[in-house]
């Protein structure tokens, strides 16, 4: 009796575990068109790392070799020599996409902020999937790309923006100087 | 001064270390060889384990499929050749069984008595030498026997490891990378991808170059109708690994089989020609195509790495010896533009 408690609690632990990485999955935009199927094929391509408090992931202008999602803690994204806080990334949030399609120099430092549970998912990966399953390689290069165009339409405003911004600003000092 | 003995003993245990793995490697010779091998073909198979699993099969399903059809043409290929060289090999040991050896001590004994009167029996104990002469002979068989039996646990072992590196491959690969700390793990598996694709294009050049170079020359042996053309003509595809000596050492056992027929000057020219046209093809259409160049070695690098082989693994080492050396110059370019890149160490 004591055994099958044991063996139970043993089960219901792994299936706990098991069901969060696929939630945390199933809500990562680039995986969302895939089937169940599919996503429990990404789960056993994924690597499963521990990082501890304070620990680097990866360091500005390192390469770039793929993406992290977090699946439990905070990591923080920092700029520059003075370790500037950009964000703090949560469970359920990811980050280093592009690197899945280049091999661009990393941006920004990523440090743990607490003991972390993460997921990596890299080039290597991705590239073996769209040889051996084209099909799903596609659909989470599709994400990806859409991702990629609606982040390059948002910057695309923003600079927009800054540009008119610039523009009236420039106007202003034109017109105090005439006067 | 503590520093220095604590740099002392440190430098001690890494020599230590460092003799203890050499010595490792070289008593476990048969094992890595063996490991060496299996690693080599399921690097080779594993593109069209892939491509069986682009189709739709499972990675177990792919593994199963590539097996069947090699045992088939392995099969094929024993049914063909082996049983000729059982028979031979079974018969020559029947004939030397103990109830005979009696019987023919006993024929040398009565053909003295008859013919050499003069010596006397007493003084030379001819059952023993008959004896020691059998048990020499039957030693030796025993010998070759085992020689064979290993070459058959060799044939069962190494598509047994084969199977499983080929169907569980990329887990183990996933599992190692898994055992590597965090501040290593980018690095490592960035090295360990750009290594893959590196020596995949060597390796399966290197494999379909001497493939073809070996089906070209039994074919060529066919026709110009040498005897053992199948032997020979796998022997110069294997041979032809070895870059300058390869091709050479190809057509020589052509040539010594023909003289030993005792055939004529005519054949052993044409038996030159089709090497020299093999080589040519080889030249030309394959080796642009299979890219196989693509890792240089240095002449000497490549003459050194051959003689090391065969110190240490005999004929299969030498054969072996240039992707070996390959995969390592590879793999360390690798790691160090890594460790660089990334700024590790």
């Amino acid at each position: 009796m004591q055994d099958d408690t044991m063996w139970g609690n043993i089960f219901r632990k792994e299936q706990k575990t098991e069901k969060s990485i696929y939630t945390v999955l199933e809500n990562i935009p680039i995986f969302k068109d895939l089937s169940k199927k599919e996503i429990r094929a990404v789960e056993r391509i994924l690597h499963k790392r521990t990082y501890k408090a304070n620990e680097v992931l990866f360091k500005e202008g390192d390469p770039g070799v793929g993406m992290y999602i977090i699946e439990q803690g905070h990591v923080n994204i920092t700029l520059g020599p003075e370790n500037k806080l950009l964000a703090v990334l949560s469970d359920g949030e990811f980050f280093g996409e592009i690197a899945l399609l280049s091999e661009t120099s990393r941006t920004a430092t990523a440090t743990a902020q607490t003991n972390c549970s993460i997921l990596g998912f890299f080039q290597s990966d991705l590239f073996g999937l769209l040889e051996t399953d084209p099909r799903m390689g596609n659909k989470i290069l599709l994400r990806l790309a859409q991702m990629i165009g609606d982040r390059l339409r948002f910057s695309n405003i923003e600079n927009q923006q800054l540009k008119l911004k610039l523009a009236k600003n420039e106007d202003k000092s034109g017109d105090k100087k005439v006067l | 001064m503590d520093i220095t003995l604590g740099r002392f003993l440190r430098l001690l245990i890494a020599i230590i270390l460092i003799a203890f793995i050499g010595w490792l490697f070289y008593s476990l010779s048969t094992i890595i060889t063996i490991l060496i091998i299996s690693a080599l073909m399921a690097y080779i198979l594993d593109p069209i384990a892939s491509y069986l699993e682009f189709r739709g099969l499972s990675r177990s399903q792919a593994t199963i499929i590539i097996f069947l059809a090699f045992f088939i043409i392995i099969g094929v290929i024993g049914w063909l050749l082996v049983p000729g060289l059982f028979v031979e090999l079974i018969t020559l040991q029947n004939s030397l069984n103990l109830e005979d050896t009696a019987a023919l001590s006993q024929n040398i004994k009565t053909f003295i008595a008859q013919n050499f009167s003069f010596i006397n029996l007493e003084n030379i104990d001819i059952d023993e030498k008959v004896g020691q002469l059998v048990t020499y002979i039957t030693n030796e068989l025993v010998f070759i026997l085992t020689k064979l039996i290993s070459v058959i646990s060799y044939i069962v072992i190494v598509p047994f490891v084969v199977f499983f590196l080929l169907k569980d491959g990329r887990m183990m690969k996933k599992s190692f990378v898994q055992l590597i700390p965090n501040r290593y793990f980018e690095m490592i598996l960035n090295v360990i991808h750009k290594t893959d694709q590196q020596l995949g294009w060597y390796l399966r050049g290197q494999f379909t170059e001497a493939f073809v170079v070996g089906l070209l020359s039994v074919i060529a042996l066919w026709l110009l109708d040498v005897q053992y053309f199948i032997i020979i003509g796998v022997f110069a595809g294997f041979a032809n690994l070895i870059p300058y000596v390869g091709p050479v050492a190809g057509a020589v056992p052509a040539l010594v089989v023909t003289v030993v027929n005792g055939g004529s000057g005519l054949e052993l020219v044409y038996i030159v020609i089709a090497f020299a046209i093999v080589q040519l093809i080889d030249n030309i259409v394959l080796q642009p195509l299979v890219l196989s160049k693509s890792v240089n070695l240095h002449p000497l690098v490549i003459v050194f790495a051959v003689l090391i082989g065969g110190q240490f693994f005999g004929v299969l080492g030498m054969l072996l010896a240039v992707p070996a050396a390959g995969i390592l110059k590879v793999t360390s370019r690798e790691l160090y533009t890594g460790i660089r890149k990334f700024n590790r160490l």
